[in-house]
């Protein structure tokens, strides 16, 4: 291992690649290895009841040790240097979707056409491509996009609008896809750039009583008008929310003004009331929430039936594959969570939120090794968006929370939300990777010609970390 | 394709990959930790730590969340009605829910009122009495829900309400070793269950309520209310058909019925304290406030014109005297001299129009009503006259007049009546002074030894007690007895309602002065 300790840390060749990526290798096999067993004990139970075991029901093992397998090289292979430990722990977690999923039985083995077994893997080829086009810097480039994104945002939700059809209080789009899960890729690079580009207006909130800077503020706030009555239209409150808390945290972390959270909290407040009182099955949510026992059979059936399951699994689980979770209703996407509480217990529920907030943790970590402030703002708001729907959907089945029909990242069934938390975990690594050295403070001063080649060719040295932060 | 895994096996094998998989987790977990400094990103910039309060704000919101879940998953025992639904609701088979050993009701000699025994995979509450013990017991069954004490302390029976440390470890156990069959605690109730079936067997089914309770600590060892449900059998025409007999109601703890003769002993009390010494003329034929209204008269002047002849009144009578006799006359005449101040204050202070808590957790309380007195005007002399014989606007309930009795057992203090054997006593307050309640012990004596009760007067044991017939507008006089015995060191006081009984003196008193004898014999009394 102390030879592995030498690995430098912008590798130039193969050799030198695959020995920096040795953590993310060693990690990887651990997942492959839990994820496993898991599969095993899916298999068993199943196989225990008398369902005939078939070589194909090994087919979304495999499918997974493959993507594994065909991503580590692949970053290897371009000489990927960002992070591991956020690779390894979105791994784990979106192998343990694969393997809910294979459990729900929404996998469908039979047929090889059917898009379920694909997800995962087209998931995570758009991953990679995303990460290795906007690699070494590249990524800087969406900045100038600011109003494609906006127009773009408006443009999913319109045409959702348009041509979709209502099911269950919301509307969805054909197949019951759900393009404006989009939404929280293409809003979080509006807001980085704008507010990248109006950093100094925004953060004004003039002398003596602070007041927000209401002119700067104007382009996004018409943007935002439209996008919520278009989402209120769609009656997406979960999105709106999850959009509205991203919008707060990065006004604030791109202006460090605290003055954004606070007005935004009033807002929310204000808006809370105004909403659930325009909207029949918010507030019949909020009573479930609130009196779960008035109604049990009703409208908190779901949630009780959910709560019932965890209840039943106790602390350690039944057992992956020896729940009952098919008396909870939809418990395949809202309620996976519930699933998880039941077969593995409380001790499966806390490591799943560890692995989350590992996950996060690293989100936020990339954001503060982040020189460029584009960068940094959207690796805030793509965590703040992840962590804010885990958050409404672990609340929300735990009746922490009301609950607002939204998806886990990563581990719920639905193929929309998968590809788009996918997508961001890609501009998070292409984020990770870092910019050319050059492109930093110096070459803003020196000229638009960027050096790349130079700085590539650059030998790696231990000093460079140091350096670098005190040019920072 | 066929494995070669013996399906019989499967349950071993599951433990060992379950077992298997947590630790592949928890190994990933570690690395991913121990591996953190070498997949460092050592191409940026150093980590400043800008979103650390960030990390630690998130690590809080989710922590809390977990802590949440666990109140649902692993002491759900503690909310009741979760464990209700799932009792009614829940189809999985392992749910502990089904299994829970709830904990028995038992009454002071450790004689089981309610267990749960398990037949046909199938867990079952038993009340082996019946209807008998329904009114403190009373069901719990998933449908529709559960009353009386099994509601009360139900968390208690589910075993969910840890009190000393051998209980937590107890509860960490059967959530760490997924315990199939939860086992809950027994709660032991002050009742006396042999008492409690005499006192349904003399009522004979015919409706009313018998409470017996101790003076000095509140225990209450009868309690009874008949006719009852029977807990065994809880069905939905239990509540939709409209009983006239009304099963479903405590008659002790809230049934309301006129008083009669009997809150003589609180008028009593009060002109006592009032240190009233002289006497009162009591003609025979009456007592009125303004020649509009009937005339009050005694009981004697209606049995003698029964009886073809005429009564000559009872003359110049002290206190004593026209307790023992019962006289309505004496006692109108009494209230009406103090006045509706004296009398609002008196039965104020005995805490009239107030609900008593014999038992509360925070699922739930056992609460007794005292009584409803409505506030007459002070112009309204007859009203109050009304009052002073314990009819008019004034009902009680049998559970109060077991109280007033005791208090005055108790030289004056009412202690709050209590179901838990293991829960301390405590005072209600002071219903009349020490003195008062001497004075009124030595009159309830004379009510049986020389008054309207003395066909119970018996040589084994000194009974003191208060007759009472009161007149109400569903048809026959309620029967009522209350007092307590022995006269000279109380032990245990006792009411006695038979709803349409007749006489007090011939219904009631006779079922109270059984009771009063087998309870010496039982050593209750010594």
């Amino acid at each position: 291992m102390s030879a592995k300790r030498k690995a430098p840390s912008r590798p130039t060749t193969l050799g030198e690649a695959w020995a920096l990526r040795w953590p993310e290798r060693h990690l990887l096999s651990i997942c492959a290895l839990a994820i496993g067993l898991g599969f095993m004990m899916v298999l068993g139970s199943g196989y225990a009841e008398g369902q005939p075991f078939e070589a194909m029901d090994l087919t979304p093992f495999l499918i997974y040790g493959a993507c594994l397998a065909a991503m580590h090289l692949t970053l290897v292979a371009t000489r990927f240097h960002g992070d591991q430990i956020l690779l390894s722990s979105l791994a784990f977690l979106a192998g343990f979707g694969l393997l809910a999923q294979y459990r729900m039985g929404t996998l469908n083995l039979s047929d090889l056409t059917s898009a379920s077994l694909y997800l995962f893997p087209a998931g995570i080829a758009l991953m990679l491509a995303a990460c290795l086009a906007l690699m070494r810097g590249r990524y800087e480039r969406l900045k100038d996009g600011l109003w494609i994104w906006a127009g773009l945002s408006l443009l999913l939700v319109a045409a959702l609008l348009a041509l979709g059809q209502r099911y269950r209080g919301g509307v969805y789009g054909a197949g019951l896809i759900t393009p404006t899960e989009l939404l929280k890729v293409t809003v979080v690079l509006y807001l980085a750039s704008f507010i990248d580009r109006n950093a100094k207006a925004l953060a004004n909130w003039g002398k003596g009583f602070p007041r927000p800077p209401l002119r700067a503020l104007l382009p996004v706030g018409v943007f935002w008008a439209a996008l919520t009555a278009l989402l209120l239209l769609q009656r997406d409150l979960g999105m709106f929310v999850i959009l509205s808390v991203t919008l707060l945290i990065m006004l604030f972390v791109g202006t460090q003004r605290l003055g954004y959270m606070v007005l935004g909290g009033l807002a929310a407040t204000a808006a809370g009331y105004l909403v659930l009182g325009l909207f029949a099955h918010g507030q019949r949510r909020i009573q479930a929430w609130l009196s779960p026992f008035d109604d049990p059979t009703g409208n908190s059936w779901q949630i009780l039936q959910g709560l019932s399951g965890m209840y039943s699994g106790g602390l350690w689980g039944e057992g992956f594959g020896e729940g009952n979770p098919e008396y909870t209703p939809i418990a395949q996407s809202d309620f996976i969570y519930s699933v998880i509480g039941e077969e593995l217990g409380f001790v499966g529920c806390v490591l799943i939120v560890i692995f989350f907030l590992i996950f996060f943790g690293r989100g936020l970590g990339i954001a503060d090794q982040t020189r460029s402030s584009f960068g940094r703002l959207v690796c805030i708001g793509l965590t703040t968006v992840l962590a804010t729907q885990t958050f409404l959907n672990l609340g929300g089945v735990t009746k922490f929370i009301p609950l607002t029909g939204i998806t886990l990242p990563f581990i719920s069934h639905g193929g929309s939300s998968l590809i788009t938390s996918f997508i961001s975990l890609g501009l998070l690594l292409a984020i990770s990777e870092g910019a050319p050295k050059a492109q930093g403070s110096s070459a803003r001063k020196k000229a638009p010609t960027r050096p790349k080649r130079a700085t590539q060719k650059q030998p790696a040295s231990k000093k460079r970390p140091a350096r670098a932060a005190k040019a920072d | 394709m066929k494995l070669p895994l013996d399906p019989s096996l499967w349950s071993s094998v599951r433990l060992v990959l379950h077992v298997a998989f947590f630790l592949a987790v928890f190994y990933l977990l570690k690395e991913l930790v121990g591996l953190r400094d070498l997949a460092r990103l050592r191409h940026l910039p150093k980590p400043k730590g800008r979103f650390r309060v960030a990390l630690i704000l998130l690590g809080l919101l989710f922590g809390g969340l977990l802590i949440y879940q666990a109140t649902w998953q692993l002491t759900g025992v503690y909310r009741p009605q979760f464990i209700s639904f799932m009792q009614l609701h829940d189809r999985r088979d392992f749910n502990p829910a089904h299994w829970i050993q709830r904990g028995r009701l038992l009454d002071r000699n450790g004689e089981a009122l309610a267990y749960t025994r398990e037949r046909n995979g199938q867990v079952q509450r038993v009340y082996p009495d019946g209807p008998v013990f329904a009114p403190v017991v009373g069901y719990t069954q998933p449908k529709f829900g559960a009353t009386g004490m099994e509601a009360v302390a139900s968390v208690h029976l589910n075993g969910g309400e840890p009190t000393s440390l051998d209980d937590w470890g107890e509860l960490g156990r059967q959530i760490v070793a997924r315990d199939k069959r939860p086992k809950g605690k027994d709660l032991v109730l002050t009742l006396d269950a042999g008492l409690q079936r005499l006192a349904v067997e003399r009522l004979q089914g015919r409706r009313g309520a018998v409470v017996l309770l101790s003076p000095q600590d509140g225990a209450v060892r009868v309690l009874a209310s008949q006719p009852a449900y029977d807990p065994n059998r809880i069905d939905s025409s239990l509540f939709l058909q409209q009983d006239p007999t009304a099963p479903l109601l405590n008659r002790a703890t809230q049934g309301l019925y006129p008083p009669g003769s009997t809150f003589k002993i609180a008028v009593a009390a009060m002109a006592l304290e009032r240190g009233f010494r002289g006497t009162l003329d009591c003609p025979a034929n009456g007592f009125t406030t303004s020649s509009g209204y009937r005339r009050i008269r005694d009981h004697e002047y209606y049995s003698a014109r029964r009886r073809g002849k005429t009564w000559r009144g009872y003359g110049r009578i002290g206190l004593a005297k026209a307790f023992s006799r019962s006289s309505n006359v004496f006692f109108a005449q009494l209230g009406v001299r103090y006045g509706h101040d004296t009398f609002y204050a008196m039965t104020d202070r005995m805490l009239m129009n107030r609900t008593l808590v014999l038992h509360e957790t925070a699922y739930g309380r056992f609460g007794m009503r005292t009584g409803e007195l409505g506030r007459i005007p002070d112009s309204d002399k007859y009203g109050l006259a009304q009052l002073s014989i314990g009819q008019g606007r004034l009902l009680v309930t049998p559970a109060y007049m077991a109280l007033m009795a005791a208090a005055v057992a108790n030289q004056g203090v009412a202690v709050r009546p209590r179901l838990i054997d293991a829960a301390p006593s405590a005072a209600l307050g002071r219903f009349m002074s020490a003195e008062t309640a001497r004075q009124l012990s030595a009159m309830m004596r004379q009510v049986v030894t020389q008054g309207t009760a003395r066909g119970i007067d018996d040589p084994r044991l000194a009974i003191a007690g208060k007759t009472g017939t009161a007149e109400n507008p569903q048809g026959d006089p309620h029967s009522w007895l209350v007092g307590f015995a022995p006269a000279e060191r109380p032990q245990l006081a006792v009411a006695v309602l038979v709803e349409q009984g007749g006489y007090g003196s011939t219904v009631a008193a006779p079922i109270a002065h059984d009771l009063l004898v087998r309870a010496q014999e039982i050593g209750l009394i010594r």
